[in-house]
């Protein structure tokens, strides 16, 4: 019992050094990120949409289960990018209504468009 | 009395390895609490060492821990166009001086710096050894209110089961072509895990009687890691 009672005391400390589980699902972005920050070339660019999307598709593993802040304005600034306007303008308005802190630099990013 | 001993002695060790000697959150990052910042945006990393890819591998990677840590992380690929235009890419500029206009152009609360010092690889040893700072300060004061410095082994060794001449080539290869985005988020997430839970972290405001970690380190990583 003593010796359960130990155990469970080391587990419980060690879990404490550790952060929760996580907030948000990534999805692969880690990777796919990378690979268009080195690249920008048509394939990275297809790929790291590709992690947006599923990112703003599915947060089954994220505790929070929302999307990750940052996600749908980097993601509409992307398709801006690639001349696919209207979507990329609802996934700025969709950043702005998740996380209305991003309406100051967004703002910026619709006015730049409409110029 | 021994046996009670040497489970203190384990207990002690344990929580050492969690910086049990250290001072509480709050003590040692006022600014965090008093400030309560909640977005960051994340400057372009300064690569000092000799691998010209660090920058990308640690620009890339900063981006999660921060968000998993519930900040408002400003957009980095969004972020880095605008800084572009700005003619504000070399972060160099910023570290000592005034952080004003990021706030007013992003709503920067904090800004990060990485300052990448080391990229060495040793095939031999199987390990990649990087010495990295993270700055973070406040834009609104200037003060740093986070800071760590670290020295991070990453050992990148393959134990196949196959014996030791297979391990010893298999780890060779693994170590020539190792994931680098993976010792690049070993280290950021080492380095940030003891970052106060920012607004949509599960203890906002309620962690300052955690223990901090050491502002210097080092440490020994590899893909197992869990911090």
């Amino acid at each position: 019992m003593k010796k359960h009672l130990i155990a469970a005391a080391a587990v419980l400390t060690l879990a404490s050094c550790a952060r929760q589980k996580p907030l948000y699902d990534w999805h692969d972005y880690d990777d796919t990120s990378y690979g268009y920050q080195k690249d920008s070339d048509k394939e990275s660019i297809e790929d790291i949409l590709g992690s947006y999307n599923d990112i703003v598709r599915e947060q089954k593993d994220g505790t929070r289960g929302a999307v990750p802040p940052g996600v749908y304005a980097d993601y509409g600034f992307l398709l801006l990018q690639a001349g696919q306007t209207k979507k990329g303008s609802q996934m700025l308005e969709r950043e702005m209504k998740l996380y209305p802190e991003s309406k100051i630099f967004i703002d910026r990013i619709l006015k730049m468009i409409e110029e | 009395m021994r046996k009670l001993l040497s489970v203190a002695v384990l207990f002690s060790l344990i929580l050492s390895s969690c910086g049990l000697k250290q001072a509480s959150k709050a003590a040692a990052y006022p600014g965090m609490y008093d400030e309560r910042p909640n977005t960051i945006l994340i400057m372009p990393p300064i690569n000092r060492s000799t691998n010209v890819d660090a920058k990308e591998y640690f620009h890339t990677t900063l981006y999660a821990p921060l968000a998993e840590a519930g900040y408002y992380v400003i957009p980095p690929f969004l972020s880095m166009d605008i800084l572009k235009r700005e003619s504000a890419y070399d972060s160099e500029l910023f570290l000592d001086g005034s952080l004003s206009q990021f706030g007013e152009i992003f709503g920067a609360d904090l800004a990060i710096f990485t300052i990448i010092n080391s990229w060495d690889k040793s095939t031999l040893r199987a390990a990649i050894t990087v010495e990295v700072e993270y700055i973070i300060r406040s834009t609104k004061t200037n003060e740093v209110l986070f800071r760590r410095e670290g020295k991070v082994t990453y050992n990148t060794s393959v134990n196949s089961g196959a014996g030791l001449l297979v391990n010893i080539a298999a780890t060779a290869i693994n170590t020539a072509v190792t994931d680098y985005v993976k010792v690049a988020r070993a280290c950021n997430g080492y380095a940030l895990k003891d970052l106060p839970d920012g607004k949509y972290g599960l203890l906002y405001g309620t962690d300052g009687e955690e223990l901090s970690g050491a502002e210097v380190f080092k440490v020994n990583l590899n893909s197992d890691s869990r911090y």
